[in-house]
């Protein structure tokens, strides 16, 4: 496609309200739970309140018998096959119970207070099994077997990834400096307002229609078929609006499965719905990870090795979580040049809540340990850690030690913008009297596309109605972050049409062709370009038939404003709308529609985890100012100035609400969340104890849009939906470590762990070179 | 499924009570008992909603004695400009009670009855020497709010006793509170340790102090020693230090989700200074009137010696 | 249990169960789906509706407790000319994203602007901070406020002939 001189755009790069917000801010928007059938049943699961045990008999007569109950369903009245990966897991337990929380039977009766005293009646006899839930402890010969059943796992290692790039050890004996540190992510949760709500009713002729605010509603289709053996041309997903996913509602869950289960055994529409302690319990979290890293550098501040033994503690069974290593792997081998590189990673099955796939997968956790050795580093090596930053940042024109091929890179101007913005020359290390400090972290992520599938395409519809107006139906699908309006800017671009002009539909599989889903910031990219591709070919259609009405060339026309015109002489005009009715309403006549599909030209990666997964790569960096009460341990994020390379901000309003709510959930990593647990309990399931950031405890964020313009992002764009949550932790950590002088080694750092390093005196380990003096 | 029973007197309150002791439970603001029955915590068969009788809700000040039924709320306590100046620890309590919904509907009387080890209000009442006022079956009667607690989620009421009132002393001029706590989020929360203080100076030396904790103790509790430790003295920094002390020895926390008890004695030992030197600087004038503190106390300047 | 209440102006008489909360009267009982519900604990203010004009968290307030009462909830908001000033500043500003938190959040900022007309900031983000919000990051929320109160200011300064 044609280049795009930014001053000829009418629609991209303007602050366009959502196109669904007026319907949002009036309450008229209808989530899953806002839904009312006839007939609808209320479902409730019975979940183990054992970490790890044996099922010898489960017994559901009582709660057959209870009046107002139209199903109870377990494993042994059902029809139901693994899935996960490695198959792994199945809806309702049979054999074993693995965490607190698992589903074992579940029923759907009349109403929600039936429905519950029913799960109470059900009487299950288990034989308790001795539980592990530290990783490191799973990993020992002696230690429990989580799943003794699959032959082809040894131990409780369910996966390894493994990475060599170059000569570590090699490169480690010529480095001045070596910094050595352990860095561990905690147990988090994506914990969306809303939550999971799922609707399954079969219709008399044995059509299953769901409604589910997942967002890879195909997948999610297959999947139910090929676990409850449905016929997959039978089934409809309906993504009602979604009240926040941040991943957690990405894919098929067990709740799904039991959904439609239950509206089969009852004939009856059945709802299920998640309380927000189940929602915590009982749907998926981001897996708590450990990281051993070690970087060296020369003497100059070049960067020689990274090397990393990393143990992802991923709990009872391998959902999307399994596979963050893929993600927190690209940042250990190529935030920044690193010529040689080294990983060791163990995923490992522990009797917990089990790991999802959460915005950022991987790469906060990650980036929490890297970017604090950086300036760990820079600190040792006598530089300044922006310094550092900038000589080895990315460039574009880079190849990755994976192969990840860098063709748009802002990565030095978003250092440069954050360093000037917050004073860092200034004030870095000048404030520890004051207890202040200030603190820096970059990323990498993907955004264009992640090839995990066979294709990481998305289909796109651009019908042009007789009335001028424009639907795009397109197979990608909103969750709040405005990718709708972007992409109905997209297509009012390419066609030359306002911004009213444009609809999009995008929530039934029986409409919308088929696309991968939302996940890995893709949708401005891919979707985008699907969009415009097939907007692009309704327009020419459109232009054909004008040119005949004006008696021009095609190639003379051009849309502006819904008005075709010819270039040279704009009083030779034709409004759009009339040209699609010349074009409908006449002796064969057609109508003005249009189809893409858009696959980025992008490559698995291989055995050895090298290949360009990604056709764009996201950068960026912020500055954190904190303060620290060195009494309490209590830490106040008082600034956080952020940059962030979005190729082209389609919608600036929505990038910056992206990036200002994705740095909020890194400030709420950083600071406060964390599902506490004992003995595999978590101990306070509510929003409060999990600590979700409030307004108060969240600053104003300063964000700054680099456009890069990516020569394969639709009019220039990348993916910018995951960004904003990574750097936060890793900033913030060295933001504690320049007003204390100690060293974060976790997150969240509430208060108390912070006092402790503080008390303890928790440092920088320096292997070789020079002394470590400074902070750090 | 619970029944409500809506009592027109505290008369017909206290008696549906007394009559169905194992079964009724009274119900005011509801913040508190709606999520203990939501949490399985507790399964009341009968609420006795107490929110709609007359004559308990707000509170009068005469002289130095403060009085606050038991339906007022949490919120009006908040907003109110003379109690900001004259019962700073209350109002500073007040705020930081959950959020505004939940105070503009929690109640005085709820916050002390359903005995959270971490609840805002009695630390800020008990450094006010407050007596609270009771009405049961067999008559009305008072006791010192430092002895109303028993444990974790009960009080000395009994079945059909309820808190009528809470009286508190709130000297004016010469005194001063503060309350501050530990928390992990900066609002909305619970305290991980709560300190009250309040101090009364006569003549440049403190002649009277108070120093109550909570979430550090199974109930909320005053520090016994704390007013020896400061008595006569101008808070000089080796006496605060030694006031922190006392109170972390005299604290009995417990490790959990929101911290270990080591630490929580380390805060107590930290809070309890700070709130003490801001009581004293507003008995002195020399605070900005009405003005709350920092949660955690620390303000900005603090590390370099400036006063706000 | 017989429950009188006046709800967005319109009066109702009903009978519920007398352990029924304001919310499920609300979403269940008259169908007002756009008052909203994410823990039922008090922890998050999806549920905030407004009961004699101050904030309350529908899900631990009884309905028989609201008995003779007037409650607005977000159906309530808009004027004749479609969005109030709250609505219309959350729309322009991107202060809605996933959009579940929003009623409840606008009907906290209704409440806070009846009582302060002209808050700043800090007072913006304590008076919201019982609305958990975890998709935009609070910012854009708050230059909403800033701008609706901005606006009814200069409304009611127009109206009444001068300016505060």
């Amino acid at each position: 496609m044609p280049a795009v001189r930014t001053s000829e755009l009418q629609v991209v790069g303007r602050r366009i309200p959502k196109l669904d917000a007026p319907e949002k801010v009036t309450g008229q928007i209808a989530y899953a739970d806002d839904l009312r059938m006839s007939g609808l049943l209320e479902g409730a699961i019975l979940r183990s309140p054992h970490p790890h045990a044996r099922i010898l008999s489960i017994d559901v007569s009582a709660a057959e018998r209870l009046p107002g109950v139209r199903a109870v369903i377990h494993a042994g009245n059902v029809q139901q096959s693994c899935f996960g990966y490695g198959n792994d897991n199945m809806p309702l337990k049979g054999d074993k119970v693995r965490f607190i929380g698992d589903e074992v039977a579940a029923v759907a009766a009349i109403d929600e207070e039936v429905a519950k005293r029913a799960i109470d009646l059900i009487h299950v006899e288990y034989e308790v099994l001795p539980a592990v839930f530290d990783p490191y402890e799973a990993l020992e010969d002696a230690s429990p077997c989580i799943h003794d059943e699959l032959a082809d796992v040894s131990g409780n290692v369910s996966m390894r990834w493994d990475f060599d790039h170059g000569d570590v050890d090699a490169a480690a004996e010529r480095a001045a400096v070596v910094v050595e540190g352990r860095y561990s992510a905690p147990q988090a949760a994506p914990a969306p307002i809303e939550t999971h709500v799922v609707i399954a009713s079969f219709s008399p002729s044995g059509h299953l229609t769901v409604w589910s605010p997942v967002h890879m509603v195909f997948m999610y289709r297959k999947a139910l078929a090929d676990v409850l053996g449905l016929d997959w041309r039978k089934i409809t997903v309906i993504q009602p609006p979604v009240g926040g996913s941040f991943g957690g509602k990405i894919d098929i869950d067990t709740h799904d499965f039991i959904a439609v289960m239950l509206a089969k055994h009852a004939r009856r529409p059945v709802r299920l719905a998640m309380s927000r302690e189940e929602e915590f319990i009982g749907t998926r979290t981001r897996q708590p990870i450990h990281f051993r890293l070690r970087t060296g550098a020369d003497a100059e501040g070049n960067l020689l090795f990274r090397d990393a033994e990393v143990v992802s503690d991923n709990g009872a069974y391998n959902a999307w979580g399994s596979h963050a290593m893929l993600v927190a792997m690209n940042t250990i081998t190529s935030m920044y040049r690193v010529p040689n590189s080294r990983i060791r990673c163990a995923v490992v099955y522990t009797n917990k809540n089990y790991g999802g796939s959460v915005r950022g997968f991987g790469n906060p956790q990650a980036t929490f340990a890297v970017e604090q050795q950086m300036e760990e580093l820079a600190d040792a090596l006598g530089m300044d850690p922006m310094d550092l930053r900038l000589r080895n940042a990315n460039q574009s024109g880079d190849v990755t030690p994976q192969g990840m091929e860098i063709t748009s890179c802002g990565l030095s101007e978003c250092l440069e913008i954050v360093r000037e913005q917050s004073g860092w020359d200034e004030r870095r290390g000048t404030m520890r009297d004051r207890h202040r400090g200030l603190g820096a972290a970059a990323f990498i992520h993907v955004g264009g596309g992640a090839r995990i599938y066979g294709s990481d395409g998305c289909g796109a519809i651009v019908k042009v109605e007789e009335s001028g107006q424009v639907t795009l139906i397109s197979g990608s699908s909103e969750l709040g972050q405005g990718s709708e309006t972007a992409l109905a800017m997209i297509v009012a671009e390419e066609i030359g049409v306002p911004i009213e002009s444009v609809q999009v539909v995008n929530s039934n599989t029986d409409i919308k062709p088929w696309d991968v889903g939302v996940h890995a910031s893709r949708t401005t990219f891919v979707a985008g370009n699907a969009a415009r591709m097939a907007a692009a070919a309704a327009r020419d259609k459109i232009l054909e038939t004008a040119a005949d009405l004006l008696e021009a060339r095609p190639c003379d026309l051009r849309v502006r404003d819904g008005v075709v015109e010819v270039a040279d002489e704009p009083e030779r005009r034709i409004d759009f709308g009339r040209a699609v009715r010349r074009r409908l309403l006449r002796e064969e006549g057609s109508v003005v529609m249009a189809t893409a599909f858009y696959d980025p030209p992008t490559h698995h990666q291989d055995k050895e985890y090298r290949g360009n997964i990604s056709a764009a790569y996201g950068f960026g960096a912020h500055v954190a100012e904190v303060e620290v009460d060195p009494g309490t341990g209590m830490v106040r994020l008082l600034n956080l100035w952020t940059a962030h390379d979005v190729g082209r901000a389609i919608n600036p309003m929505s990038c910056e609400g992206q990036i200002e709510g994705g740095a909020a959930m890194g400030v709420g990593l950083a600071l406060s969340e964390e599902l506490v647990m004992f003995d595999g309990q978590i101990a306070a399931p509510n929003l409060h104890d999990y600590g979700l950031p409030t307004s108060v405890d969240v600053p104003r964020t300063v964000v700054n849009l680099v456009e890069t313009i990516d020569p394969l992002g639709p009019f220039g764009a990348k993916g910018v939906g995951e960004g904003g949550i990574i750097p936060p932790p890793a900033a913030i950590a060295n933001a504690i470590a320049d007003a204390t002088g100690v060293r974060p080694r976790e997150y969240p750092m509430r208060p108390w762990k912070v006092k402790h390093w503080i008390d303890s005196e928790e440092r920088s380990h320096v292997i070789a070179g020079k002394d470590a003096s400074g902070h750090g | 499924m619970a029944d409500v029973f809506i009592p027109g007197s505290i008369e017909e309150a206290v008696a549906f009570l007394a009559d169905h002791p194992a079964t009724a439970m009274p119900i005011a603001g509801g913040t508190d008992i709606l999520v203990d029955t939501r949490t399985g915590r507790s399964r009341p068969e009968r609420l006795v909603d107490l929110s709609g009788l007359r004559g308990f809700g707000g509170f009068e000040l005469d002289g130095e004695l403060l009085r606050l039924g038991a339906l007022t709320r949490i919120r009006s306590i908040e907003l109110d400009a003379e109690l900001a100046r004259r019962a700073a620890a209350l109002v500073e309590a007040a705020r930081v009670l959950g959020s505004v919904q939940i105070r503009t509907m929690a109640t005085v009387g709820g916050n002390l009855c359903h005995a959270t080890p971490s609840a805002e209000m009695p630390p800020a009442l008990l450094v006010h020497e407050a007596v609270a006022e009771i009405t049961g079956a067999s008559g009305r009667y008072s006791t010192p709010l430092a002895d109303f607690f028993v444990s974790p989620g009960r009080t000395i009421l009994a079945p059909g006793d309820l808190l009528t009132a809470v009286r508190a002393r709130v000297p004016s001029s010469t005194s001063g509170s503060c309350y501050l706590r530990q928390t992990v989020r900066w609002s909305m929360d619970l305290a991980g340790v709560g300190v009250a203080a309040s101090v009364h100076v006569k003549e440049g030396a403190v002649s009277k102090a108070s120093v109550a904790l909570s979430a550090v103790a199974p109930v909320p509790m005053v520090v016994a020693g704390a007013e020896d430790a400061v008595v006569g003295t101008d808070l000089g920094s080796d006496v605060l230090a030694e006031a922190g002390r006392r109170a972390a020895q005299a604290c009995a926390p417990i490790s959990d989700a929101r911290g270990t008890a080591d630490y929580r004695r380390e805060v107590v030992s930290v809070l309890v200074p700070r709130a003490l030197r801001i009581a004293w600087l507003r008995a002195t004038a020399s605070w900005p009137e009405g003005s709350p503190a920092p949660a955690n106390g620390v303000w900005t300047g603090m590390w370099t010696g400036e006063l706000r | 249990m017989k429950v009188e209440l006046t709800i967005n102006g319109d009066d109702y008489a009903c009978d519920v169960e007398p352990d029924l909360t304001l919310l499920s009267f609300l979403r269940d009982v008259l169908g007002l789906t756009g008052t909203k519900w994410g823990c039922l604990t008090g922890d998050c203010g999806a549920c905030t509706v407004l009961v004699e004009g101050e904030p309350v968290v529908s899900c631990l307030q009884l309905a028989c407790q609201v008995q003779g009462r007037e409650v607005t909830t977000v159906e309530g908001l808009e004027t004749a000319d479609g969005l109030d000033e709250v609505q219309a500043a959350f729309v322009s500003n991107g202060a809605s994203q996933c959009g579940f938190c929003t009623p409840g959040m606008v009907m906290s900022v209704e409440a806070l602007l009846r009582t302060n007309s002209s808050p700043d900031e800090a007072e913006i983000r304590e008076a919201l901070a019982g609305n958990l919000c975890r998709c935009t990051g609070y910012s854009k929320i708050v230059d909403a406020v800033l701008q609706a109160a901005a606006q009814r200011r200069s409304a009611a300064g127009s109206s009444a002939g001068n300016v505060s």
